[in-house]
């Protein structure tokens, strides 16, 4: 088994009256376990503008589980941003330097998470780790 | 204009041959600009003792403009391992998309589109000349796997 941990630290000295400072620790487990995730597809791909295109198909063996996911624009114009989907719903916007992280639930084929490029071709790194996926008969 | 970062730190020495180390800091701005986010509902803790799918964030309920750099950080508190709270983007009332499971102890951040439907539910949508195939408002939903009480904290940036 596998040990990956996933630290936050949030902080800002002028956001509130006083300081903001919030961390937190995970350790990413397999779904209703104390064992690790064990799986990892680490990628940077380059997004042409305007077309939406899966980064994470959503499969059999991924779903309902707590796999995680991390994506980065790596884009440097701040006025540039890819539009982040889990089926055909947006979830928000990535602009260049932004990233996220979340629990993926993949309850069906349809939800995988797909990405689009606003306005110019982007990098972007995702890492999925997880617990196993279905993979592709060649 | 406040400055506010967020930085993740994912770390393993043992998922692969090599170790796995990423880093990533950014700064949270308005959109498509170099101008720091200066609103936030602050650091907010809820407790959830029911099994029935409900609103942590109400878009009805916020100031949030759409489709801008919104961010959302939730944690789940808890230490049970073998539960969790299910984390949508829709309207508890209806069918919101699952974006995934916060067991004990997991956080999530992530950027919020935060699209209010229009006079025919179809928000943003593509015969509204959008992108999205919004039926429904984009709260944020919360759902447990029982009923013990769970306290969750979250925190929302945003313009």
């Amino acid at each position: 088994m596998a040990t990956t941990t996933a630290t936050i630290t949030l902080s800002s000295a002028d956001l509130l009256s006083d300081s903001l400072s919030v961390s937190a620790t995970q350790t990413l487990y397999k779904a209703g376990t104390t064992t690790g995730l064990d799986g990892i597809q680490y990628e940077k791909l380059e997004v042409a503008a305007g077309t939406q295109v899966d980064m994470i198909d959503a499969t059999t063996a991924g779903a309902n589980k707590a796999n995680k996911v991390y994506v980065a624009n790596k884009h440097t114009d701040e006025t540039k941003y890819v539009e982040i989907y889990i089926a055909a719903l947006q979830i928000g916007r990535l602009y260049a330097g932004d990233w996220m992280f979340i629990p993926l639930e993949a309850a069906a084929a349809t939800q995988d998470v797909s990405v689009k490029a606003i306005t110019a071709a982007q990098h972007v790194e995702f890492a999925l780790i997880h617990e196993g996926k279905t993979l592709v008969s060649s | 204009m406040a400055t506010t970062t967020a930085t993740i730190t994912l770390a393993s020495s043992d998922i692969a041959d090599n170790s796995l180390s990423i880093s990533n800091t950014m700064t949270m701005t308005t959109a498509g600009t170099t101008t720091g986010i200066t609103e936030t509902t602050g650091l907010a803790r809820k407790k959830i003792a029911s099994a029935t799918e409900v609103d942590l964030l109400t878009l009805a309920n916020l100031e949030v403009t759409a489709l801008k750099s919104a961010k959302v950080y939730i944690k789940n508190t808890s230490t049970a391992t073998d539960k969790y709270a299910l984390i949508g983007v829709g309207q508890a009332t209806g069918t919101p998309i699952y974006i995934g499971r916060l067991y004990g102890g997991d956080w999530m951040l992530f950027p919020w589109s935060a699209i209010l439907t229009d006079a025919d539910g179809q928000a943003a949508s593509i015969i509204d000349g959008g992108t999205s195939a919004h039926a429904a408002n984009d709260d944020i939903t919360i759902k447990m796997s029982d009923s013990t009480e769970t306290v969750i904290e979250y925190m929302l940036f945003f313009e």
